[in-house]
């Protein structure tokens, strides 16, 4: 049997605006995993379900409404097909995949790929359509600058791919003293006597902030900055939780997000292997950092001196710091931190914000109609409810700034 | 300035002159240019005229050419005793690919003169050096062919295309 080839690379020569230039390896498998696949427009094909008694499980005829060509695809497979719309790479696809049927079996995406373009049900697309818009009109000024700016600072990444020793290490010394049932305690009666320090700043917010002086913005940018170290130690209990349920952490690291959201991150991924309670603990447990740095802050700002500026920047930082927690839990945010995370898995739907918008995005465009089934249902409160979220944090937040500089 | 045994020594590893007796290549050496890249440089760009060719005495440098934009494909890596840019000197077209430093390189530069010159004066080393230069020539060939190969490859895997069922 011949053995197969190792994955074609190509070496690119990347020029840099200062005359210097980098060398990238890239590999055929990257270029596929990022590409979109993109399936044939609606109205030119048709799907029906043919129902099974034998089997148990259904199966569906894709029929190309052009060629005549048929294609019986599994109920996997309907899937996959579902998630080809064009936006969505086949890594989020292989994700969706892993989420909603708990499989490794990878090969069956590369099959339907082939199957698909054979019947001329499907194109591929290049990933970020942001960069080739920019790319397009590379001559303005202004496209040219957000390509180059976006494209080397996502270039600013530093990582381990070494540290599960390092967690692990970190684990055996006192770590796994966070997963006890006497840890969720403390952190819950923290939590709720920080609450009751919180509600009593509340009421006496004016004076608190009164303590900021006329130092309020650069207090509130050093509150920041250590949420942002915070940050770090959440990812850091994400990974010592996936160390706890005997899972590997594959990398942790510093970013860019999108090129301009700084933000640590951890590859837990591999706690897709256990169970549902291992995720949900790794998916909560870092965000509980959140709720203990937030009380002690608050507990600090009510022995603190009133109108004194400790009660007000501990204050603004148990405020920062369970704010960051509310949007680390709440799943409607369009944002997919760690609550989403928790939610769509519980309710078995990986790919919720990508369905909900799309469906939204068909309905205002006049693509869909409005049906009141559970799924559609769900799509719309997901859609409602994080557009009123997002809102309403932008409220709080100017709200809080428009208190704390008055 | 290189001491010219070193020079001389050097020139007996370059693959073009391993046929060249000692007279031969002290009368070469004499052609000789040095010149000098820091790292990055560019030492001529692709469509840019030129009449000479260049053999690496030290460091890397990188030829590519243009694709898309800002991006080059990298199409070969010239290490000391190597040469390049030979086509030009050949046949005067304009450069078919840019070459830069990929470190802080040295390098011996031979004119379309200094050709003539060799050819003139040494017949004998002159029909050496274009043999051995046609059988770089044959080894470049082949190297091109396997490259556009795999980058067809590359296109097939990467886009997921499947021709075999086509």
């Amino acid at each position: 049997m011949s053995e197969r080839p190792a994955p074609a690379k190509l070496e690119l020569l990347v020029r840099r605006e200062d005359e210097s230039f980098e060398v990238r390896e890239v590999g055929s498998a990257l270029g596929f995993i990022q590409s979109r696949p993109h399936r044939a427009p609606e109205g030119s094909f048709e799907i029906s379900e043919v129902g099974s008694r034998v089997a148990g499980e259904p199966s569906f005829i894709l029929k190309n409404a052009a060629t005549e060509r048929f294609l019986v695809l599994s109920e996997p497979e309907t899937f996959l097909w579902e998630q080809m719309d064009g936006n969505t790479s086949l890594q989020e696809i292989a994700t969706a995949y892993v989420l909603k049927y708990g499989e490794f079996d990878f090969d069956i995406i590369p099959n339907l790929i082939r199957k698909l373009q054979r019947a001329q049900l499907l194109t591929l697309e290049p990933k970020s359509r942001l960069r080739q818009a920019l790319a397009r009109n590379r001559r303005q000024r202004v496209a040219k600058a957000v390509e180059t700016t976006l494209a080397g600072l996502e270039r600013i990444r530093v990582s381990s791919r070494k540290v599960q020793p390092f967690v692990q290490r970190l684990h055996r010394w006192g770590g796994f003293a966070l997963f006890t049932r006497a840890a969720a305690v403390a952190c819950l009666a923290l939590g709720v006597v920080g609450g009751v320090a919180a509600l009593a700043l509340l009421r006496e917010l004016e004076d608190v902030f009164v303590g900021f002086g006329g130092h309020a913005l650069g207090g509130f940018l050093v509150v920041k900055l250590l949420l942002f170290a915070s940050v770090a130690l959440h990812q850091l209990v994400h990974a010592l939780a996936c160390v706890h349920y005997r899972r590997r952490v594959r990398e942790f690291g510093f970013a860019l997000l999108h090129g301009f959201l700084p933000t640590f991150y951890v590859d837990v991924t591999d706690i897709f292997m256990a169970s549902r309670r291992a995720r949900v603990v790794t998916a909560v447990s870092g965000t509980l950092v959140h709720l203990v740095l937030g009380a002690v802050w608050f507990l600090v700002a009510a022995q603190a001196p009133v109108g004194s500026f400790t009660q007000a920047f501990a204050a603004a930082s148990g405020i920062i710091q369970w704010q960051a927690l509310a949007i680390a839990l709440y799943p409607f945010c369009f944002v997919e931190m760690d609550g989403y995370h928790v939610f769509v898995d519980l309710l078995g739907v990986p790919t919720l914000k990508h369905d909900a918008l799309s469906y939204v995005k068909a309905l205002l465009g006049g693509r869909a109609r409005l049906r009141w089934r559970r799924l559609e249902g769900l799509w719309l409160a997901y859609v409602v409810l994080s557009t009123l979220s997002v809102a309403a944090f932008f409220a709080f937040n100017v709200w809080i700034v428009v208190r704390a500089t008055s | 300035m290189d001491a010219p045994a070193d020079l001389l020594r050097f020139l007996r590893d370059v693959r073009l002159f391993t046929r060249f007796g000692e007279p031969d290549l002290i009368a070469l050496a004499e052609s000789l240019r040095e010149r000098h890249l820091r790292k990055n440089q560019v030492l001529f760009r692709e469509g840019d005229p030129g009449d000479e060719m260049f053999i690496v005495r030290d460091g890397i440098v990188l030829v590519s050419k243009a694709i898309k934009g800002r991006v080059e494909q990298v199409l070969d890596r010239v290490h000391p005793a190597d040469f390049f840019g030979e086509m030009s000197l050949l046949d005067g077209s304009p450069r078919s690919a840019t070459v830069q430093a990929e470190t802080d390189a040295m390098l011996l530069s031979l004119d379309r003169t200094g050709l003539q010159r060799l050819s003139d004066t040494n017949p004998r080393a002159a029909a050496a050096f274009f043999y051995a230069m046609v059988h770089v020539f044959i080894e470049r060939l082949r190297r091109s062919t396997h490259q556009v190969a795999e980058a067809t490859r590359w296109g097939l895997e990467a886009t997921g295309l499947d021709v075999e069922s086509r």
